[in-house]
């Protein structure tokens, strides 16, 4: 298949979205359809344009004239939506060809989803559009929406048009489609355009996004995502929208559970099922990750809304004390500021508001409150310089007036350019205060703690300065060549694990710091080397059938005097002997014993979307235990090294806590930097263990204790 | 039976189930995407022949059969 012509993708979409004329291709008048619902959702939402209904056997469907093939349209089509059964599906787009079509919606299912028979009908499919320069959305997929008065298509079987918004959503499934629409339609959320993309045959969330990211109408992208066509496409595409638009992305990626990796050899292997690597790279590209619907749109909102918060120094307006404390409590854990008034604000407010009211922030109006008090604390804060954002919460108190306090919260939201959010708590009673703030597009939370959350992401987004890897912190040192002859010696010999020592050996090429070591064949040879390295010793069984040394007795530790090399040598053989008697070995590596530092582990894994990545984490035995560990994509750079490190729990230990003294982080970064190349370099590496690596203290360096590699 | 034969009863079953004029089917109409046939009639059409011809067919290969002239074919295969 050649690759895509951007200039006609580009032409095709527009035409997907803004259509002078649409053709629904295998109409019917059968209602509970497909083809009657399609062909109704347009006419009903007054789609500015030309419907041509395409009907074998109708001579007339919902008052407009029916052709039997499209190619009987004397007049040009823009938009074909396909909806015949899928075996005849080529058949329609082989026809829109021919009349010269170039854009196209399939909504037909019956295609790769089925199986092989489905992926032979897409490949068909695939090379029709390729014939004839076309491009198409689906199969498999609910259809399209264009809210813009201008066009207002609802090129979908959903329930219904949604209203007109800002917010630009894609799904690879469309039944979610559906659950989010009327999730949508019930809190006043409007889209600007809404996508189900089903199979992606043709046109993908990557094509999608680069249309959303110069779509005037769209000012937050949504995406849901089942599987990712191309992970490394897709960080470009991302990292390209915000740095060029400043247009937030949320994905809401299905797939967390991680089965298969327990099968994977290593720690990263099994610490890494993909979905750990695609968190990882989401966050790598800005692409905000959310676990759930209502998480995504929470968000969305906060984002589509309002302004963007220019710090995090909240002022919190409330009619109750509990909840004030409960949106403090949950403002400062998601690392928000309460703003301290000015001397200004506060006589202010001291003078408008009762003697009982708390004019500190947080600010209580206390429980007999009506609008207009709420109006003048919520005012007189917004317009101190030290407040960049404002929560305004209520409780429903008898003396409350709910729907008058909802309106003035409006009124107030449309004078100042500082974000307004709003959790009017309970359910009943303050649903249609509510539905004021959500057709005001205030921000509405039933939770204060959704709430914060919100704000901290957008607070967030605005400080997360979206940048392009930074190369000119990649080291040149580095030998490829040498590293890659390793790999293939291995290879041509059939192996897919690499001992101990030709693990080293490969580092050794990055750079990455090892301590002294030399391997012996006998327990002779092994005193030579200890003696040469000076004590103490480490002693480490080399085979590669051995992945996991420890485990059956294989290494010794702190070794002080040649009886005990001797003795350490003997030993070790004993052990294996009786652990893994099948096991090729190659002798026994003696190394300089490592001070005692931080046990972290650093990994490579070969992700399927993303290509190779690296883990890095809290090190030693229990790695898989606690699973502390972060993911990015390879290769990385300073900063992003740096947060890997600073987002594990474990990174106080770095820091210096408890009495520990400072480890050197700046090391561990170069180290992680130097892997992360070699995983690029040498994408043989399926996976790859340092576990672990000693940080020592700052300036004193990190070491590889242990290493694995497998191909 | 007689190929002509054959394609004249396959004729009057589609026309017969797709409630169409049996001039208006020709030999290389395909039974959806030229005479408009849905999910339920393609089953009906398998029925139908089976009924006409005496005949029990191997249902998803039947459902296979997209237009006229494989009809007549594949039928020509139990009748015969």
């Amino acid at each position: 298949m050649a690759a895509k012509n951007i200039k006609n993708l580009n032409q095709n979409m527009e035409k997907i979205f803004y259509p002078e004329s649409v053709a629904i291709v295998g109409a019917n008048k059968v209602p509970g359809t497909v083809p009657h619902d399609i062909i109704h959702n347009i006419l009903k939402a007054d789609f500015q344009g030309i419907v041509y209904p395409v009907s074998p056997r109708e001579k007339f469907i919902a008052g407009a004239k029916a052709y039997k093939y499209i190619i009987d349209i004397e007049d040009p089509v823009d938009l074909a939506i396909i909806v015949f059964p899928s075996s005849v599906c080529d058949l329609a787009l082989e026809q829109c060809g021919k009349k010269g079509v170039k854009s196209a919606i399939i909504i037909s299912a019956g295609f790769k989803e089925i199986g092989e028979k489905g992926r032979e009908r897409e490949q068909k499919l695939l090379e029709i559009a390729d014939k004839y320069d076309m491009n198409f959305i689906g199969p498999n997929c609910l259809g399209v929406i264009n809210t813009d008065p201008k066009k207002s298509l609802n090129a979908s079987f959903a329930r219904q048009m949604p209203e007109e918004g800002n917010i630009g959503f894609l799904s690879q499934s469309g039944a979610l489609c559906t659950a989010v629409l009327d999730y949508a339609q019930a809190k006043h959320i409007g889209f600007s355009k809404f996508i189900s993309f089903g199979n992606k045959a043709d046109i993908n969330e990557i094509d999608l996004l680069n249309y959303l990211k110069d779509d005037p109408k769209t000012e937050v992208i949504l995406i849901y995502l089942e599987e990712i066509s191309n992970g490394r496409a897709l960080m470009e595409t991302a990292r390209n929208i915000i740095a060029e638009t400043g247009k937030p992305i949320l994905a809401l990626k299905a797939g967390r559970t991680s089965e298969g990796a327990s099968a994977a050899a290593s720690h990263t292997g099994s610490l890494a099922g993909s979905d750990e690597v695609t968190s990882g790279a989401l966050k790598q590209a800005g692409i905000i990750r959310c676990d759930n619907i209502e998480e995504m749109f929470n968000k969305a909102i906060a984002m589509a809304y309002q302004p963007m918060p220019k710090s995090n120094r909240v002022a919190i307006i409330t009619n109750a004390g509990g909840p004030g404390v409960l949106t403090t409590d949950a403002a400062i854990s998601e690392g928000l500021e309460l703003a301290n008034f000015s001397d200004q604000t506060t006589a202010v407010l001291k003078k408008s508001l009762p003697r009982t009211a708390n004019i500190k922030n947080p600010v209580d109006v206390i429980g007999d409150a009506r609008a207009e008090r709420y109006k003048v604390a919520l005012s007189q804060a917004l317009k101190d310089v030290n407040v960049d954002g404002a929560f305004v919460i209520l409780t429903p108190q008898s003396m409350t007036d709910i729907e008058d306090t909802a309106q003035e919260v409006a009124r107030v939201a449309e004078q100042y350019d500082k974000p307004i959010y709003a959790s009017f708590m309970g359910e009943a009673e303050v649903s249609e205060g509510v539905d004021i703030l959500q057709r005001n597009k205030i921000p509405h939370y039933q939770l204060p703690e959704s709430m914060c959350r919100a704000f901290a992401t957008a607070y967030n987004y605005t400080t997360h300065k979206q940048k392009e890897l930074d190369r000119s912190e990649l080291y040149e040192d580095v030998d490829k060549e040498k590293a890659q002859k390793i790999l293939d010696q291995a290879k041509s010999e059939g192996r897919k694990v690499l001992t101990e020592y030709e693990a080293d050996k490969v580092l050794e090429t990055y750079r990455l710091p090892l301590p002294q070591r030399e391997l012996a064949k006998s327990a002779d040879e092994a005193v030579e080397i200890a003696e040469e390295i000076g004590f103490p010793v480490a002693m480490k069984i080399q085979s590669e059938d051995i992945t996991h040394k420890f485990d059956i007795k294989g290494v010794v530790l702190d070794i002080n005097s040649t009886d005990e090399v001797k003795q350490a040598y003997e030993k070790i053989m004993e052990n294996v002997k009786s652990n893994k008697p099948d096991a090729k070995i190659n002798g026994i590596l003696v190394e300089e014993m490592i001070p005692e530092g931080e046990e972290v582990i650093l990994g490579i894994h070969q992700d399927s979307y993303f290509g190779p990545s690296i883990m890095y984490g809290m090190g030693g035995i229990f790695v898989e235990t606690f699973k502390d560990v972060s993911f990015r994509v390879a290769p990385l750079d300073r900063e992003t090294a740096e947060n890997m490190i600073e987002e594990t729990s474990s990174a106080p230990l770095l820091h210096g806590a408890r009495g520990i003294s400072e480890r050197d982080i700046d090391a561990l970064i170069n180290a992680l930097i130097r892997l992360s190349q070699l995983a690029t370099d040498c994408p043989d590496i399926q996976e790859l263990d340092i576990n672990p690596m000693i940080v020592l203290e700052k300036g004193q360096g990190c070491y590889v204790a242990d290493a694995s590699i497998s191909l | 039976m007689d190929k002509q034969e054959l394609k004249k009863r396959v004729k009057e079953v589609i026309a017969r189930v797709l409630e169409i004029d049996e001039n208006e089917v020709s030999d290389d109409d395909n039974f959806i995407f030229d005479l408009g046939a849905d999910s339920a009639q393609s089953i009906e059409l398998v029925a139908g022949f089976e009924e006409e011809f005496d005949i029990e067919m191997d249902e998803d290969r039947a459902l296979e059969v997209q237009n006229v002239s494989d009809a007549v074919n594949f039928i020509a295969e139990y009748v015969d």
